[in-house]
């Protein structure tokens, strides 16, 4: 039987199917089924190679079926803990893996108040300072996250290191890449703020009635 | 179905739109001056925004305008001052690199006044360097630095004296697309915030001192080692007179008069030994005002 005869139809077979998986790839227009299609090109691609004993052929589409592989499973991880965080502690630490380590010495100013912000910061260690308020930051606190969605996109306040630390940054340019690569992500993403940002109004509100209940009642307008 | 309009009619301004993207083009808006502007800095505002679309981009000045409507409706500052705060931040916002001297090279052969003489100016190798993008200069300043040749002295020579000399200053100037993105961007975008905030606060903790403080802007100017020198007496001035009292760590009443004292010792000195014993002079004497006190 001749082995090289069915070898060749199974290469062009393989071809054509990999040239439609290629075609495929490109016309996705979010990530995750991106990265779905390019491994299936990869596969394709690399079962067309042994036929014709191409190692090379192999070798490159076995290391980017793992890159592709690596990089879905981000996206899916990713988009998991954006929805346990929504349903759960309304944390940002997911964000971490995207961000990138900057060190802070004592007395530097991270940003000013008014300043157009750009970054989303997570404090790891050190200890930092909102100028204007005099508030002390925890360690793990998330600053900035909802300047994003901010329409005027400002600062309002300056921080400022007190004693040198870490911290992570992420530019919300990173973020509205993630957002827009991955819609499933975006939509978590925005549940997320909203809800950080409900949860603040709550606090607010909490504080607002604490301080009308032990204000006496000849001090509150309208009660006199 | 559209058959009036031909499919590559939409392809054409789709590719340079992908070529202006990639090379980094500037496609803001130009910026309207915000209303309740008072009518002298609203003039020193329009010319302003001129200025930096020439010397940026239109999202430049958009920058500009979002910094100034900070001081708007504010009623612990005068029009004059505000007229000041206005016409000193855009000449830190339009600062002297190569870029620029190329850019005012090029307006001034292109005005047609005749091919004036070659400007030569001294720069120094890090402020060349720093025209880079961040990721790239960081790694060449650390070389540069640890070769011991940050500081080298480099002329250049500007001049639009023949065709090719002004082709040359024209891919110099072209370079803008990516001055946002470089070192020397970084350094004096932290300057204006710093700047602003100083008068901020100033405006809150001292508004006597606001006049003097607004007026340090001054003090950084020039280029090579000029510039480094003055950027340095500033910072100097800032980090232990102005910030330190706004911050409650310094009592001096009297902010306006330390700063007009620091700056009067501002020499050519590279040391800073003058600046630096003036200020330690009058901190001493701050300390021991408070000290008086009850």
């Amino acid at each position: 039987m001749d082995i090289s005869h069915l070898a060749e139809h199974v290469g062009t077979v393989g071809s054509l199917a990999a040239s439609v998986f290629v075609v495929a790839t490109y016309t996705m227009k979010t990530m995750i089924p991106l990265r779905v299609f390019g491994m299936l090109t990869n596969l394709v691609l690399m079962i067309t190679a042994i036929p014709f004993h191409s190692v090379l052929q192999f070798g490159l589409h076995a290391v980017l079926f793992c890159l592709n592989g690596y990089r879905l499973h981000q996206m899916l991880q990713l988009v998991r803990n954006v929805k346990k965080s929504v349903n759960s502690d309304l944390s940002m630490d997911w964000l971490k893996p995207f961000m990138t380590e900057r060190k802070c010495k004592a007395g530097e100013m991270l940003f000013y108040k008014n300043e157009k912000a750009e970054t989303m910061l997570y404090i790891v260690s050190g200890r930092y300072r909102l100028v204007e308020s005099g508030i002390e930051l925890p360690l793990g606190a998330i600053v900035g996250e909802l300047g994003m969605l901010s329409p005027t996109n400002e600062r309002t306040q300056s921080l400022e290191c007190v004693e040198s630390g870490t911290v992570l940054s992420v530019s919300y340019r990173q973020v509205e890449e993630l957002y827009v690569q991955n819609p499933e992500f975006g939509f978590y993403f925005l549940r997320l703020a909203s809800a950080r940002l409900f949860q603040n109004i709550g606090k607010l509100e909490e504080r607002l009635a604490e301080r009308a209940a032990t204000a006496p009642a000849s001090a509150i307008p309208g009660l006199a | 179905m559209n058959l009036g309009v031909p499919k590559a009619a939409g392809l054409r301004p789709a590719i340079r739109s992908i070529f202006a993207y990639v090379l980094g083009d500037d496609d803001d808006a130009i910026p309207m001056l915000p209303a309740g502007l008072p009518d002298p800095v609203r003039q020193v505002a329009a010319e302003a925004v001129n200025r930096l679309i020439d010397y940026q981009g239109p999202g430049y000045a958009q920058l500009y305008v979002a910094r100034l409507r900070r001081f708007i409706g504010r009623r612990d500052i005068d029009d004059a001052m505000f007229a000041e705060i206005a016409r000193l931040m855009v000449v830190r916002m339009a600062y002297d690199d190569a870029i620029r001297m190329a850019q005012l090279k090029l307006a001034e052969a292109e005005a047609g006044r005749g091919v004036a003489p070659d400007d030569v100016r001294k720069l120094r190798l890090d402020e060349l360097v720093s025209l880079l993008p961040k990721k790239v200069a960081d790694h060449a300043l650390r070389i540069l630095k640890y070769l011991g040749w940050l500081h080298l002295p480099v002329t250049m020579r500007f001049s639009a004296a023949s065709r090719l000399r002004r082709r040359r200053l024209r891919i110099e100037a072209s370079f803008k697309r990516w001055r946002l993105s470089s070192v020397r961007y970084a350094t004096e975008r932290v300057w204006v915030e710093r700047w602003l905030h100083m008068i901020d606060r100033s405006l809150t903790k001292q508004p006597a001192a606001v006049a003097t403080v607004v007026a340090t802007a001054e003090m950084v100017r020039g280029d090579g080692d000029g510039y480094a020198r003055s950027l340095r007496d500033w910072n100097l001035i800032v980090d232990h007179l102005i910030k330190p009292t706004l911050d409650g760590a310094l009592s001096c009443p009297d902010l306006a008069g330390a700063i007009t004292e620091a700056r009067a010792a501002v020499s050519s000195d590279p040391r800073q030994e003058t600046l630096e014993r003036v200020i330690a002079r009058i901190r001493e004497r701050a300390s021991a005002g408070a000290a008086r006190e009850p």
